[in-house]
This record gives C-alpha cells, structure tokens and sequence, in this order.
C-alpha cells in the first residue's frame, strides 16, 4: 500500500479539506451501509491509502484521516483542537493538579454547535449508548435536514462547522500567537512577521512526522496552502522542512484561495500589495515543489465551471465545496488497486500513484511544473449533455488566468471520470467509459501529445453538509433534466444523491497568462529602478538577489512554455 | 489639530488624554498579570470556546494567550515576551515594572511635572541602579565542577513559583541535573540536547529524568523484540526503502518481464544496504548476550524490516532529526550517513533498550548509557493540560540553570534586591541629582518595590506594614527579603532564594525604556486608511 499524506494550511485550505474529507467519509459510510447503492461498494479503492487505524486513548479503535492542519488560532470553531474523537472529558476545577494555590478562571463563552454538528453529536452519543444526560434525554427533537441544511446555508462560519469527521488528536494546529480576524495576516510579510519556524515549527514538524512514521511506504504529500495571505509564507517554510526531512518523497502543490472580493474600489497601494504578494508566494512555493496547480477563479460563480451550479461566491462554504470536489476526483486513482488488465468486470482503472502524476506532467519534455485543473461538475452522460457536447468539452478549468483554446501540441493531460452514467440511465461500466472518451479524443480539434485516463464506476456521494449549489438542470444521480421550471432555488444533498465527476490536470501553455502576469508584477512592482512596491518587498525580508532569482525562476517558466519559433527537443 | 484641517475624521486625542490612555493601558495589563507572581500568585484557568483548557502561571504564556487589541498594550506585551525570549524568565516583573513606572509618573504629572523631566531622572536612576546590581549580586565560581547546590537553589526558586511545593522540589534534581549532564566545559550550553518528552500515563510525581533517550516511536516489526540489554546503537541516515530512482530516467520495458526485472533491480540496492548492516551485527555481535539496534532517519519498508527481524536487529525508522545528534552524545558512536563505511566505531552502547507502549503511541527508551552528554526528561500527567503546565515550568527551570551557569552569579531574590536598590537610589543616588530631575529617580526608585508589594499582595499581607518592616530592617544593615507565610523579613540567602543575575539585569534596562517612551507621547491620532499617502 501507498500511503498518502495530505497537509492543509491556511483557512481556505482547511475550507476545502472540509469538504473532501467529508467525501471520503461519505464513501466510507456507503461502502459499509447494506442499503447503499452497489457502485459504492467496491473494494478496489483503499482508503487506507488516506486514511490510518489508530485507538483512543480510551482503547476505542479509530479510524481518521492522514492530516495535518494548519491555521489561525480560534478557527476551529466549536471543536476542540484534540479533535472530536481523542477528546478529554470536560474537566473540573479540581482538576488542577499543579498548583495548591489560588485559581483564577477565565472562560470563553462556549461557542455554540450548530444544528448539524448537534445532530452528529447526538448520533454519537445514541450509538454509545453509556451515558444520559439528564438535560439533553428530554429534547429529542429530531432536526428536520431541511432545517440544517438551511443553518448550513445561512451561517457557515468556520470550517468546523460542516465537518462530519472525527480528526486525530494530532491532526489540528494552531499558530499560537495569531489569532482569527484579530491579527492582519493578508501578506507574505505578515506572515513571516508573526510567524517563526524555530519556535513553533517543531510542533508542526513532529505531528506530521508522527504520520509519516508510520507509513510502511509513503507515496507523497497532498498539500493545499491557501495562498491568498500569510499563510504562503508559513507553507513555504513548512515545505522547506518537508523538502529537506522527505527528500525523495514527491509533493503534489494545490493553491487554494476563495473568490475574491467582489471589485471593490481598492487603492492602488493595495492593489500593489495584493499584486506583489500573489507574485512572491507563487515563486516561493513552487521553488519547493515538483508540480504545483493554482486553484480559485476571481470569480466561480460567473465562471463556465459553474454553468449548472449555483454558487455564491461570498460563501467559502460554496466555492470549497466545487474545488474539494475536483480535488477528490484527481486524488482517486492515487488509490486504486493496480488491477491487471485483463480483469474486465473491475470497477476502476488506471491507477497512477504521485510520482506517476507529477513524472507525467512535468517530469518530460519541457518540465512545465505548473498545471491547469479543469473540471466537468457534473459530468455529461456518454450519449453527451444537453447540447450533445461530449465529456471533453465539458471541462472548464478552475484554474484562474488560464488562456482558452490554445494550441499546445506538447500539451499532456492526466484525467480522471468517475461515476459516468450510460445512456440508460445507470452507471457506465468502465470499458464502456474508457471507449467513449477515446473517441471523444479522437473527434476532438486539439489533441494532447500525451494523455492518461483513470475511470471509476462510483460517482462522487453528495454528504448531507454539501452546500445546496446545484442547478435545477441536475437530476437525482447527476442527470440532466431536460424541464427546466421546477422550482427556482438550488438544489442540495436531499434531492440530489450523487453526480458523476470529470476531472483533469493539464500541463500546457494555457497556463501562459497566469505566469507572464506573474513575472510582469514582480518586475515592474518589485525589481524595477524606483519600483513602487520594492520598499515593501524589503520590509518582508528579500534582498535584491533573492528577487532577482525569483525573476529568473519565473522567466524560465515562461520561456519552457513559450518557445520562440517551433523547436520540437522531444524525443 | 492640524491633523484636523488635513483630514477631518481624524480622532486626536491630545496630551494629557492620550497619556492617560498610555497609562491606563499599562495598569490594565498590570492588573490582569498582578496576581501570577511569586510562589502564592493564583494559577490562571483558560477555557476556549471549544472547552479546551490551558493551564498557566507563566506571564509569558498568558500575553500570547490573551487577544490584546490596545496598542499601548501590546507595545508592552512585545516587550515583555521579548524579555522571555532573551533571558527565559521575568514577563511578569517587566510588565508590572512598566505599569509601575507608569503608575508612578502618573501620580507626579498630576502635580504638574513635565514628563520630560522624569524621563531624564530614569534614566539617571537605571545607570545607578544597574552599577548597584553589580554590587549586589552575589558570584558564583562555575569551573569544572559546578557548585550544585546553588544551582539547585535557582531552579527551585523559579520552579515554585510555577508548581506546587513538593513538585517543584522534585522537579529541581531532575532539572539541575539534567543541565549538568549536557554540559561541557568551555563551551555554550545547548538546551535542546533535552530532550522533553511527554507521556499520558500515570501521575505528575512520576516525572523523571532518563540518563539516555526516549524515542516517541517504536519498531514496526511484530518479531523484534520489545526489551534488550547490551545494545550496540548504529545512528544512520540512510534510506532502506525502495523509492522509485529520482531522475528523470523513467523506466523504459516493452514487456511485463522486463518490468519486474527493473523493480528487482531496484529494490536489490535496498536489500545490499540492509545485507551489510546485517553483517555489522554479525561482526560485533559474536556472542550471544549482546543485542543490535538500528535507528534510522529515513523510511524502512516492510521487506527491509523482515530482514532485520529475522537477523534479530531491532529497527526503528524516522527519527528525528535533532535526535540522531542527541543519541550520539548519549551514546556515543557516530551518525552515518551510508552504510559503505560501516565499521564497529561507528556503533553506540546502551545497556538497556525497551519499549513501552500506551494505546496507539509507542515509546522506546534508550537507557544505561556509559557516558551521556544528552538525556530526556520523561513528564507524565494524567491530562493534557497537566502535562503542558509542567513542560512549561521545566523549561523555565532549565534556562533559570542555563542563565545562572553563563552569567557566573545570582541575585539575591524575594524582593531583597528591590528593596535595597530603592534605598540606594533614595539615600544615595537622589542626593547627587541636581533639580527636578530628583523626582524621576524617587519615582523610579518607588516603582521598583512593586515586586515586595505584589509579592506581599498575593500572600493576603498588609503592603504597607511590609515595607516598611523590611526598610527598617535593610536600614539596620541587612539584606533583606520577604518571607511570605509571615510577612516577617528573611535573609534569603539563608532560605535560599535566588534570582537570575541576566533576568534582573534584563528588566531594569527594558522597563524604563519603554515607559519612557509611553510617557514622552504627547498626541494620538487615529486615522482612516485614506490618511496614508498612496506611494
């Protein structure tokens, strides 16, 4: 087994693991619930490939993901920061075994639990069926899921808040000393200003060795870094360390950030800042990794991503929830059975682990570590979508910047479908998939020098906390519906049980744009002479040098992508 | 006002408003750390949102645990954590040091001094007051053989004051002893070569010190043994897992043969590494009675476990990275970083390796070494809080020994140095000062009884009667320091209460730095960000 290691730092990092841990742990529910449908029952995907055995202190068995997270302190909202699972029982002021002296108590008013982790919580306690509390046996109110999911809809406030996993006692950090909407921490320079490695990286360091040890043979890391603030610089030094410690094991890079806001009237010293700051952490972070993807368009909700969604892009809640969706189908194959080919009933193919991944996107040829991810959310029937497009077409790209219909005939793409239904209405088999998309590419006006398909039968579960971002288009397994007048409002997990996904990394000269820009601020903000933002650039400690080889960096980016006339050095 | 005519949202506040702000703030700050200091402060209960629990008495801790959102305060606080940073200790003393002076200067204003006159007399007063510390402290010849004892004294006066009695005692061997086990002559101490390490197991009285290590992983192979004695120990740094080759050399088969052989390929590299670890052990190990234990850096995969287990070698894989120096101080041999220069002075020697285990967190310990310049030490509690609490306390303990070891002398403690300083400055120094800068050196001089007074505070006792029971006694000729149960003066070198030469000397120069700073501010503006000039 190939153990994968997933890292999660900054608050919308932690936005969108939320959501993906939430898939997982609806597919592990599904795999085990004898009522579920068949296609969710295969034994070809290994969570454990995610996930680790462990037992509470208590002596209970657990089960909780390979994680570890980073953010601010007081964003965990109501869960404790030892996890839900390793929890201690609540303390009494006896308790205090240290000091014979006086206390003195100060308490935060407890942060309430909304009605969803309310209903969780009362799951749990009615399963272990050991303690009653005399308070809470009377009410049992049984919350109506319209009711929660309506809370859900109306105040997701922090990640915790939808979450319906246990994590490991080891699994949540807290940067001490930086707390949530108190603290400035939108700049590379806050960052490295209120954060210090020496002092609290070993903490940082240890739990994630903690996971790593007991990995027979680790695959790689998944690491999301929301780098819309300081938190890029917190996550390249972390990266660092892991580069350093882990040298050979391969780091798969997501950036993450939600929406911007909505084109307020910015001065033009904030727009400098903004500029700078996506300009040095993008160089920064991917100085440490072998394939990086940028995620989070300015603006989801009028991209054509979202053609069949309806997300609100003020709500982290919703924008998380399209791009872990995504995120879950490129992590598939990571844990598929290597299956022999011949075996034509199996329910996956295509297996790839991250180092198959980041060799085939950037490992040849140009060695472009920059890659476009697209999705297809939900993803067309075979016999193809409303306007018989085909699957391919149906890919947009969450990437922001990216060029459309570039010609890239070095392109390679790596592309995951599961879930795809047949014309009949069911679940394709894998073969039926493999052969439509083939032919889609063999149609198709642009096609990559290199490709690589991993199909699975199951769709994506929609969890009960899933926000309620689906069109009226979008039928109960992600068909579409060809009425169109139901009802006004968006649909959410009650009427809609799953979809089929398509999802796809893509390493081409779309990405141009994005790295051009990049380069450009850096250039003209940071580098030159008289420079506007080169005073604040030395305020968040880089030297000339320094910049100037992040320049160089960059500019070599651009110029293994951009060629200046037709030189093939593909061999 | 004419930031008025510029910008006509500006909020001022002018003088005397904004240095009352400035004062108010640190007499806030004063107040909520006020009650931690000395041996009878109370401890503080912190409960999250979420009901997670801290457990302080440390200064230090509470500034970073408290969201202090008024700058003045946080100017302080920065200060004060700096402090911490520095010489370990002394958070508490530096802000209520700085509410002091504060305090003070806000009582001579109000009968119309100019804050720049008292700014000066501080300045005076900290010059005379640190050439008196000078005096004061009592020196203490380090050498070869440290003197023990008032090491042990040190750490037992920092120690009290941050757990209970009998803990604290306890604690205070396993400290002092701890430090002198690390240390080597003629060069710095080097504190991480302590390693602390916890455990949710039993009681706060079960913390002990372990001459060796203990790791917070174990072996991964059912068939190792769980306790060996007579171990040689190879540190390494050497990757027994099979990785895929890095370069870009993919792997180029046509067939699935082909395939396999490449694999077998390259696993063999890993399997050679193994053979010839597996061949050490043979060499040294001829007899039956001694044992073999690798302890590696890197990854070790199933297939390469299974070898070492059957050779009967016990592995453990990814250890950190600061213990593969600490096991080679504690056991001597040396870090290797490839197995093709293997020899038997490359080994270390433990007496006795064992593992323990607590639910799903496994401990190795590495004990009975001959010669040991590195040790851990183990702190049990039965709860997270407990155990967070004590390693906070250790820490201070152990920089509290550090300090005392580099500075070569220690204060004389239990407000025995502020009281006589005070009436240093009172009696001596104040005479030579011409003009109102007099008054500044008797505000400071005040400022600096704030430790005896708190002190006395916590303990339920009169201030007043205190003070002025320990100037009459200083003004017979004594030191003097307060004894808390009583109220009655001590001579704390007979109890023995000492302080930190460095810690003392860190807060008379910081205090007044920036309470002058404070008190120099004549206006506060607040200002939209529309205020900033676009660059």
């Amino acid at each position: 087994m190939r153990e994968l290691v997933t890292i999660q730092v900054g608050d919308y990092a932690n936005f969108v693991g939320s959501h993906f841990w939430n898939f997982q742990d609806e597919l592990l529910g599904l795999a085990s619930d004898p009522n579920a449908d068949s296609v969710f029952k295969n034994h070809d995907i290994n969570m454990d490939v995610l996930y680790r055995s462990g037992e509470t202190h208590q002596g209970k068995p657990s089960y909780t993901p390979r994680l570890v997270s980073i953010n601010l302190k007081g964003s965990l909202g109501s869960m404790s920061s030892h996890g839900t699972l390793y929890k201690e029982e609540a303390p009494a002021p006896s308790d205090i075994l240290t000091w014979t002296g006086g206390v003195s108590t100060q308490a935060h008013t407890p942060r309430n639990k909304n009605l969803f982790l309310q209903r969780l919580y009362e799951e749990e306690n009615l399963s272990t069926v050991n303690e009653k509390n005399g308070s809470n046996n009377g009410s049992h109110n049984e919350y109506q899921d319209k009711d929660i999911i309506e809370s859900l809809e109306n105040d997701v406030q922090f990640w915790t808040d939808y979450s319906k996993v246990h994590y490991h006692s080891r699994s949540l950090y807290e940067l001490s000393g930086v707390w949530t909407d108190v603290d400035e921490f939108d700049n590379y320079g806050n960052g490295t200003n209120s954060f210090s490695w020496s002092s609290q990286g070993e903490e940082i360091s240890d739990s994630l060795r903690f996971f790593v040890e007991e990995c027979d043979h680790i695959q790689g890391f998944q690491f999301l870094v929301d780098d819309s603030g300081g938190f890029s610089a917190v996550a390249a030094e972390f990266l660092e360390n892991i580069v350093d410690e882990y040298k050979n094991t391969p780091i798969l890079l997501y950036t993450v950030r939600g929406p911007g806001p909505s084109a307020s009237p910015q001065s033009r010293k904030r727009t400098i800042l903004g500029d700078l700051h996506d300009a040095v952490s993008f160089s920064r972070l991917s100085s440490y990794c072998k394939l990086i993807v940028p995620v989070g368009l300015p603006s989801l909700s009028k991209s054509k991503a979202s053609k069949f969604l309806h997300v609100e892009d003020e709500k982290h809640y919703h924008s998380s929830a399209v791009y872990a969706a995504a995120l879950h189908s490129i992590s598939l194959p990571f844990r598929m059975l290597p299956v022999g080919p011949t075996t034509a009933a199996c329910s996956v193919s295509g297996a790839v682990d991250v180092h198959g991944v980041i060799q085939m996107l950037s490992g040849q040829g140009r060695q472009n570590i920059v890659s476009v991810l697209d999705v297809a959310m939900p993803a067309y029937a075979l016999n193809g979508g409303p306007n018989q497009l085909s699957l391919l077409e149906n890919l947009q790209p969450l990437t922001p910047q990216v060029a459309e219909d570039v010609e890239d005939m070095q392109a390679v793409e790596y592309m995951t479908v599961h879930g795809a239904l047949a014309p009949g209405g069911h679940h394709a088999s894998v073969s039926e998939v493999k052969d439509k998309v083939d032919a889609a590419f063999l149609r198709a006006n642009t096609r990559p020098m290199f490709r690589h398909l991993s199909v699975a039968r199951s769709p994506l579960p929609i969890p009960l906390p899933f926000p309620s971002i689906f069109g009226n288009h979008v039928g109960q397994h992600g068909e579409f519906i060809g009425s169109e007048m139901t009802s006004s409002s968006s649909k959410g997990s009650i009427d809609v049980y799953s979809i089929p996904m398509a999802a796809r990394l893509r390493s081409s000269s779309a990405v141009l744009p994005l790295l051009e820009s990049k380069l450009q601020n850096l250039h003209r903000f940071g580098i030159q002479r008289g420079a506007a933002g080169a005073e604040i650039l030395r305020s968040w400690g880089f030297g000339k040098e320094e910049l100037e080889e992040m320049e160089e960096m960059l500019s070599k980016m651009v110029s293994t992508l951009c060629p200046p006339h037709f030189s093939s050095d593909s061999d | 006002m004419s930031v008025r005519v510029l910008n006509p949202n500006a909020e001022v506040l002018n003088k005397s408003a904004a240095l009352h702000m400035n004062i108010n703030a640190a007499k806030g700050l004063q107040d909520v750390l006020k009650t931690n200091l000395g041996p009878k402060g109370t401890i503080k209960m912190l409960v999250g949102g979420a009901g997670d629990i801290k457990l302080t008495k440390d200064g230090n801790t509470l500034l970073k645990e408290m969201q202090i959102q008024n700058p003045t305060a946080i100017m302080i606080a920065r200060t004060a954590v700096a402090q911490d940073d520095i010489s370990g200790d002394g958070t508490t003393s530096t802000v209520l040091f700085i509410g002091e002076l504060m305090k003070q200067s806000e009582r001579r204003i109000d009968e119309g001094m100019h804050p720049r006159v008292l700014v000066d007399g501080f300045e005076i007063a900290k010059r005379a007051t640190l050439q008196f510390l000078e005096k004061f402290k009592t020196p203490v010849v380090m050498g070869d053989d440290p003197d023990r004892e008032i090491l042990k004294m040190v750490a037992r006066t920092t120690l009290r004051t941050k757990l209970y009695e009998a803990l604290a005692d306890q604690l205070t061997d396993i400290v002092v002893n701890g430090i002198l086990c690390i240390r080597k002559p003629e060069e710095p101490i080097d504190l991480f070569m302590v390693e602390i390490m916890h455990m949710r197991h039993k009681f706060d009285v079960d913390t002990r010190l372990v001459e060796g290590l203990v790791l917070d992983h174990g072996s991964r192979h059912p068939d190792m043994k769980r306790h060996a004695e007579n171990c040689y120990i190879l540190t390494c740094n050497v990757s027994l897992e099979y990785e895929k080759s890095e370069v870009n050399a993919g792997f180029f088969y046509s067939n699935a043969e082909q395939r396999e052989a490449m694999v077998a390929a390259e696993r063999r590299q890993v399997d050679e590494r193994v053979k010839k670890i597996i061949e050490l052990k043979h060499k040294v190990c001829s007899d039956n009675d001694s044992n073999f234990v690798v302890i590696n850096q890197k990854g070790i995969d199933p297939p390469s476990l299974d070898m070492l287990a059957r050779e009967g070698i016990i592995a453990l894989r990814r250890a950190k990275r600061r213990n593969m120096e600490r096991l080679v101080l504690a056991c001597g041999g040396e870090a290797v970083n490839s197995v093709d220069d293997l020899t038997s002075e490359s080994l270390g020697w433990a007496g006795l390796v064992y593992e323990h285990v607590l639910g799903e967190e496994k401990y190795t310990f590495v004990e009975n070494v001959k010669n040991p310049h590195s040790c851990t030490i183990l702190i049990k509690g039965p709860n997270d809080h407990t155990i967070a609490q004590i390693k906070d306390a250790v820490r201070d303990g152990l920089r509290a020994v550090k300090n005392t070891i580099e500075d070569e002398s220690v204060v004389l403690g239990a407000g025995a140095f502020e009281v006589a300083a005070r009436q240093y400055l009172v009696n001596e120094v104040k005479k030579t000062v011409k003009g109102r800068a007099q008054l500044g050196v008797e505000a400071f001089a005040d400022a600096l009884l704030v430790v005896p007074k708190t002190l006395a505070e916590n303990s339920g006792l009169d201030t007043q009667d205190v003070i002025i029971a320990l100037e009459a006694e200083h003004d017979r000729g004594n030191i003097v320091g307060l004894n808390q149960n009583t109220g009655e003066p001590l001579d704390p070198q007979l109890e023995g209460i000492f302080d930190n030469y460095s810690v003392k000397r860190q807060i008379i120069n910081s205090g007044p730095v920036i309470a002058s700073q404070l008190l120099l501010v004549d206006e506060v503006i607040r200002a939209g960000r529309n205020m900033r000039k676009p660059t």
